[in-house]
């Protein structure tokens, strides 16, 4: 396997050294470019109080193309689909390589915060956000017990 | 000993073989040391065109080179050309007293020790601080990049004995024409006839490889501008490192990436075709960060890509070329020979290629009639006389298994007929052709509509 960039090696470092309150990335142990991630739900959200995981991945040719990031703790969000996939701009087309995996996992915990139904993943999820958001944060908050609570 | 002998040969080539040209047309072959000043020159140049030292210019980089000046200081090369012209300021030789002193000030220090850092931005302020100009070129005959020597002649006569007013400030300054006004030495009558006196006389700038020795005065290379000494340590936008030289985005922000990782964005887009042609500076690619008016002008930095990898992007940027101008590729395995066309015949033979005949439309072998797609689950025949083992005939096919593949798992872009593959996510298709990008309905393989969205948005 060819030797890890040094940009990773540094990102990697900076994430261990100083890391992102309420973000936790941990490089797998036979493999520096995919990561363990565990993020904690945002404060006066639906998902308070969970701790969601998520696989992150560092394809060959990061930081030109966009690292790969799944939520593997089922979650009730608009914007995630059922196989944890994401919906989000900078994960694709928006991806620039002056962005990180800390700024990432940044902008999926703020995706967290405020869900956007209007370019939704889960069509179902983004249909009952939009015509009944009360209900639809009771599944959310339910789903975040069952599925992010348990230890 | 052996090793005292070592450093006696090294000293042997420490001079300089210079050409001077006259402005009566003649050349001189001279061996310089580089540490005699201008003034030394002069007194050899003189005698041999029957001048005084006093009454000669030596004119190098579009300076007037003042007497005091040391050869080595000059980015002189090997076989470089110095121009030495008759003077018309009056000389008196009788008075020595006032003639000294009325020399002191003329010429000037070479142009590499006076010209700064240039800059994209013309509103810079001229800041003494500022750092000595490097430039980086494409040698085509070092086959790689290189540093670079600025070098000045006239934009009328193209002759290097010629002087610049000033010395350019920006990069526009160097890369445009007319935009530095001179004084050409060499028929200055005649640039000044040409013109009828409506304008000023104007340099043209132009650069040589500093590594290869000069093989005359046509031997010029490609200024790579975007490629910069980094002089104020900026770090690198993909890897962070603050490396030297690095490569400056013509964007706004003037974003920064090191060369290493220009290489892999460059890379990165030509193995997923993304380079996009444009229709003035040619197959190129913006700044990596998405900015708006990036764009690459000068297509030769794509030279910084390894040579097996430049020939590719030739090749991509030949195919988008013939694709834009309404041409064809031959299907044929191996060929994919560029065809323009003429009309709209739906033959095509491969002519200068393979020879294949093929029809426009299908891009199968060229037939009489509607185009009939063969069904990819029919492929077999049953009238086969010989007893073969389907395995080994299924892995004995030329090429039949990716077109089989191909033909199952995608789809053609209703735009551009690209052959695209879904692997998950919504029927919302966004063609990744560079310069497509059409956004489709996989059911429905029209425009994605509003429709779509509302009845089959996730299949």
């Amino acid at each position: 396997m060819a030797a890890l960039p040094r940009r990773i090696i540094k990102e990697t470092q900076r994430l261990l050294q100083e890391p992102v309150p309420g973000i936790s990335a941990v490089p797998d142990e036979s493999n520096a470019r995919y990561f363990h991630v565990i993020v904690t739900g945002p404060e006066d959200s639906p998902f308070e109080g969970g701790l969601f995981k998520l696989e992150l991945f560092l394809p060959e040719d990061y930081p030109m193309s966009a690292p790969k990031v799944r939520f593997i703790t089922k979650i009730y969000h608009p914007n995630i689909d059922r196989l944890g996939r994401i919906c989000l701009d900078i994960l694709k087309d928006k991806w620039s390589p002056a962005l990180q995996i800390r700024t990432v996992l940044l902008s999926i915990q703020a995706l967290l915060s405020a869900p956007n139904p209007d370019d939704p993943l889960a069509n179902d999820v983004a249909e009952l956000w939009k015509v009944n958001e009360a209900e639809a944060i009771r599944n959310a908050k339910e789903w975040t017990r069952r599925y992010a609570m348990d230890n | 000993m052996q090793q005292l002998f070592f450093f006696g040969k090294h000293t042997i080539s420490n001079t300089l073989n210079i050409y001077i040209k006259t402005s009566n047309g003649s050349t001189l072959s001279m061996n310089l040391n580089p540490q005699w000043d201008i003034k030394n020159v002069k007194e050899i140049v003189g005698p041999k065109l029957g001048l005084q030292p006093e009454e000669l210019k030596i004119i190098f980089a579009g300076k007037e080179l003042s007497d005091t000046v040391i050869i080595a200081d000059c980015d002189l090369g090997q076989c470089s050309v110095l121009h030495a012209v008759k003077t018309k300021r009056p000389v008196k030789f009788d008075n020595s007293g006032v003639f000294s002193e009325e020399l002191e000030d003329v010429g000037s220090k070479p142009l590499c020790e006076t010209l700064k850092d240039l800059s994209n931005n013309e509103d810079l302020p001229d800041n003494n601080q500022q750092p000595k100009a490097h430039f980086y070129v494409y040698c085509a005959t070092c086959k790689a990049m290189k540093q670079g020597k600025l070098r000045v002649r006239c934009h009328f006569c193209k002759s290097g004995a010629f002087t610049v007013h000033s010395d350019p400030q920006s990069w526009t300054d160097v890369l445009e024409s007319k935009r530095i006004t001179g004084q050409c030495e060499n028929r200055p009558e005649e640039c000044e006839n040409i013109l009828n006196n409506t304008e000023p006389t104007f340099a043209d700038f132009y650069f040589k490889c500093a590594e290869h020795t000069s093989l005359g005065e046509d031997d010029e290379a490609v200024p790579l501008f975007l490629v910069r000494s980094n002089v104020r340590s900026i770090p690198c936008l993909a890897c962070g490192d603050v490396c030297n030289p690095i490569l400056v985005f013509p964007c706004l922000e003037g974003h920064v990436t090191c060369l290493e990782c220009f290489n892999v964005y460059c890379s990165s887009r030509l193995r997923d075709r993304q380079f996009y042609q444009h229709a003035e500076y040619g197959y190129t690619l913006p700044c990596p960060t998405g900015c708006e008016h990036s764009y690459i002008t000068e297509v030769h930095h794509f030279r910084l890509l390894s040579e097996p990898q430049y020939a590719q992007y030739q090749k991509f940027a030949t195919e988008e070329y013939v694709l834009n101008a309404g041409g064809v590729l031959c299907p044929q395995p191996n060929c994919g020979m560029g065809i323009i066309p003429e009309g709209d015949c739906r033959k095509i033979a491969c002519i200068g290629g393979c020879g294949f005949v093929f029809c426009r439309l299908c891009l199968q072998g060229y037939h009489i009639g509607p185009c009939d797609l063969p069904d990819p689950d029919n492929t077999d025949r049953k009238d086969c006389d010989y007893n073969v083992d389907p395995v080994r005939a299924s892995q004995a096919r030329w090429d039949e298994a990716s077109k089989v593949t191909i033909k199952v798992s995608t789809k053609p872009c209703p735009k551009c007929k690209t052959p695209t593959e879904r692997d998950g996510g919504c029927m919302h298709m966004v063609c990744t052709r560079s310069g497509c990008g059409f956004n489709w309905c996989w059911v429905c393989q029209t425009p994605w509509t509003r429709d779509c969205m509302g009845s089959h948005w996730f299949g």
